[in-house]
């Protein structure tokens, strides 16, 4: 039972994380490289919320939130939209300097030293008990979350009016444009929902247990998961982040626990092999990769 | 007239500037100020240059500035190579200072052995190459030293244990981690103990429960970690989460005073080489007060490595003299006696043989009702 837990919370936290790789990459085909370092900015600015709302920790969990919307918006406006009809790689070295340029400021505003944002906003995070195994409170939020937020981008990107937009930019941004699709609002619409999502994540498991700068590295641990699942599908990324999840802790617990750095890559090569396009994606946008 | 103006300010300084550096002893260090292991090496690089400040404010050393040149080389070894080679052929410094990640001591010393440079390790773990026989131009502070630590840690241990010892180990995938946790092994069995479980972490890790759920399963009722502090940390505290309520014992890094007031953890003991600011001592208030007016951001508690580098980098430009230059640097440092007043059990003395010390010391430190309190006073272990 401990170990099926294990599994769901490894395979949340991977989701959470690869539904931001897919977003970005559905509706724009940038591969953002600098999703673990917005993550960890999202992390950090609950920091800075924290000692804000001193003593109001949904305002400041709240506020937190909002300001990654926020980041994920001006990165595109001020950033990834000058991109706009570069070549596609020209857009992923941007993101890649991006990442370097968040390291470098959250070191320099927060320093290198591990932080605590429970601690800050005074919650605590106990245990919990399921049947004979056990969860951590925000091991928990964390996992009901990454569910809320996979149903929840289900139902707009299916009936939502700009969902559909972002479907249909996705698919064929030139046809879109002339059906007057603002290709730049839905663009913008894609880095900021991913942003926040990445913060999510970063957010519950610094809650959970610690921030350090070392966050980034994590980021990319779960992008495994979302080329496993198919690059362009959010099914594909939680189908992805649960083979990788389950291989890591299965692994660990059977074999050698040296192994859970090298699986979820192990798990890629496998499936690049067998099915280069990933689980749900489509052979289509591998050819354009 | 203004573009004339400016051209000789800039000529002047253009000349100005090598006259100061000429002028003053030239210290280089290269560090991991930024990057993922940087919580553990950025505090200290920030005390030694609060501590060198201080130096220099108070006249410097035989009348001279020191010249501290800060690198930041992000725990990469090229970065750390390059950054040596440029402290040497550049700023012609007469002491090169690590205070970076294991990695980088390889291509750092092939750096300063080919130049003929001292090369003084102020914050990362001690190398095997400073023990006697110490390597003629390698020399350490820093309080953790690998099979001492376990040899200290164990030996707590078994004074501690009321019945049989079933120890699990949990290290970070990293060489020195893993090799010391592996000694650890053998050397519990050497004492009696039964040895169940060793987990090599990788860092980072999203979640560590999976790691703590086979080492709790695995039945220990001591837990020993000697690594870098997140990895120690966060398997405590996955193994809590566990409900596993046996006895963990850890190397005390630059957080652990911190890490001991927020965890309120009974059965979670830490290993020193330093004295924790618990103990009141007046050099420990020095260090808060400078800390404070250098207004730095990493708090004073996590200054006492930094802090004795720089004095072992005072007592050795004072012993060299001026004019200095590597050489005379170096011999100043095989015999040298650095008063730490207190941050550990004694003196760190170094001789032709020993760059290390001739001497450790160790403390046991817990949180007890309510404060940090000390059950274990220094343990002393002579190092030959």
């Amino acid at each position: 039972m401990q170990l099926f837990v294990n599994i769901i919370v490894l395979a949340s936290i991977y989701a959470l994380i690869a539904c931001g790789y897919v977003m970005i990459y559905r509706v724009s085909r940038v591969l953002n490289l600098a999703h673990g370092e917005l993550m960890m900015l999202g992390a950090y600015l609950l920091l800075a919320t924290a000692s804000l709302f001193s003593g109001h920790a949904a305002m400041a969990l709240g506020a937190a939130v909002a300001l990654s919307l926020v980041v994920g918006l001006l990165v595109y406006v001020f950033l990834m939209r000058k991109m706009t009809g570069e070549m596609v790689l020209a857009a992923i070295l941007t993101t890649v300097a991006l990442g370097i340029l968040i390291r470098g400021l959250v070191v320099l505003l927060w320093s290198a030293q591990q932080q605590y944002p429970a601690q800050a906003l005074g919650v605590p995070n106990p245990s919990l008990v399921i049947g004979n195994a056990r969860i951590s409170l925000w091991s928990a939020v964390l996992v009901l979350t990454n569910a809320a937020v996979y149903g929840g981008l289900f139902v707009f990107l299916r009936f939502g009016r700009w969902g559909i937009r972002m479907r249909a930019a996705g698919q064929n941004p030139l046809l879109a444009a002339q059906r007057g699709i603002k290709l730049h609002s839905v663009y913008a619409l894609a880095w900021s929902l991913s942003t926040l999502t990445g913060a999510l994540a970063g957010i519950l498991m610094a809650l959970d247990s610690g921030l350090t700068t070392s966050l980034p590295v994590i980021g990319l641990k779960a992008f495994p998961a979302a080329l496993v699942g198919g690059l362009d599908s959010l099914a594909g990324a939680l189908v992805g982040a649960l083979i990788v999840a389950a291989a890591e802790v299965l692994l660990i617990y059977y074999v050698d626990p040296l192994l859970s750095d090298v699986v979820p890559f192990l798990v890629l090569i496998a499936m690049l092999i067998v099915r280069p396009w990933g689980l749900f994606g489509t052979r289509e946008e591998l050819d354009r990769v | 007239m203004l573009k004339r103006t400016l051209l000789g300010a800039i000529a002047v300084c253009t000349v100005a500037v090598p006259a100061i550096a000429q002028d003053a002893y030239v210290v280089g260090l290269t560090g991991a100020l930024t990057g993922p292991p940087s919580s553990t090496y950025a505090p200290a690089v920030d005390a030694l240059r609060i501590y060198i400040d201080r130096v220099n404010a108070g006249g410097g050393v035989n009348g001279k500035k020191i010249q501290l040149i800060l690198e930041d080389d992000g725990a990469q070894p090229s970065k750390a190579a390059a950054n040596t080679k440029k402290l040497i052929t550049q700023d012609n410094a007469v002491l090169v200072i690590n205070a970076s990640l294991s990695s980088t001591y390889a291509p750092m010393i092939a750096e300063t052995k080919a130049a003929g440079v001292p090369l003084l390790f102020a914050s990362g773990v001690c190398p095997q190459s400073v023990y006697p026989p110490a390597d003629p131009l390698q020399f350490c502070t820093t309080g953790y030293a690998s099979h001492f630590d376990s040899q200290a840690t164990l030996d707590f241990v078994k004074a501690t244990a009321k019945g049989p010892v079933k120890i699990g180990f949990a290290a970070m995938a990293i060489p020195l981690s893993r090799g010391e946790m592996d000694y650890a092994q053998d050397l519990s069995k050497t004492m009696g103990m039964t040895p169940v479980d060793e987990q090599v972490i990788p860092p980072p890790t999203a979640d560590y429960t999976p790691f703590a759920t086979k080492l709790k399963d695995t039945g220990p009722n001591w837990v020993y970690s000697w690594a870098p502090w997140v990895t120690q940390v966060r398997t405590l505290e996955a193994l809590r989460k566990l409900d596993w309520q046996d006895d963990y014992i850890a190397w005390g890094h630059l957080e652990a005073e911190s890490e001991l007031a927020r965890l309120k953890d009974g059965k979670f003991f830490v290993v020193n080489a330093n004295a924790l600011f618990q103990e009141g001592l007046p050099i420990q208030k020095e260090i808060e007060d400078a800390a404070k007016k250098a207004g730095s951001k990493y708090p004073a508690q996590t200054m006492t490595e930094g802090w004795i580098g720089g004095m072992a980098i005072e007592a050795a430009l004072k012993g060299a003299g001026w004019p200095a230059d590597a050489a005379k640097v170096r011999a100043a440092m095989e015999n040298l006696k650095i008063d730490t007043k207190g941050l550990r059990g004694g003196p760190i003395e170094w001789n032709k043989d020993n760059h290390f010390r001739t001497r450790l010391y160790y403390r046991v430190y817990k949180w007890d009702g309510g404060k940090i309190a000390r059950v274990q006073d220094w343990k002393t272990y002579d190092v030959k």
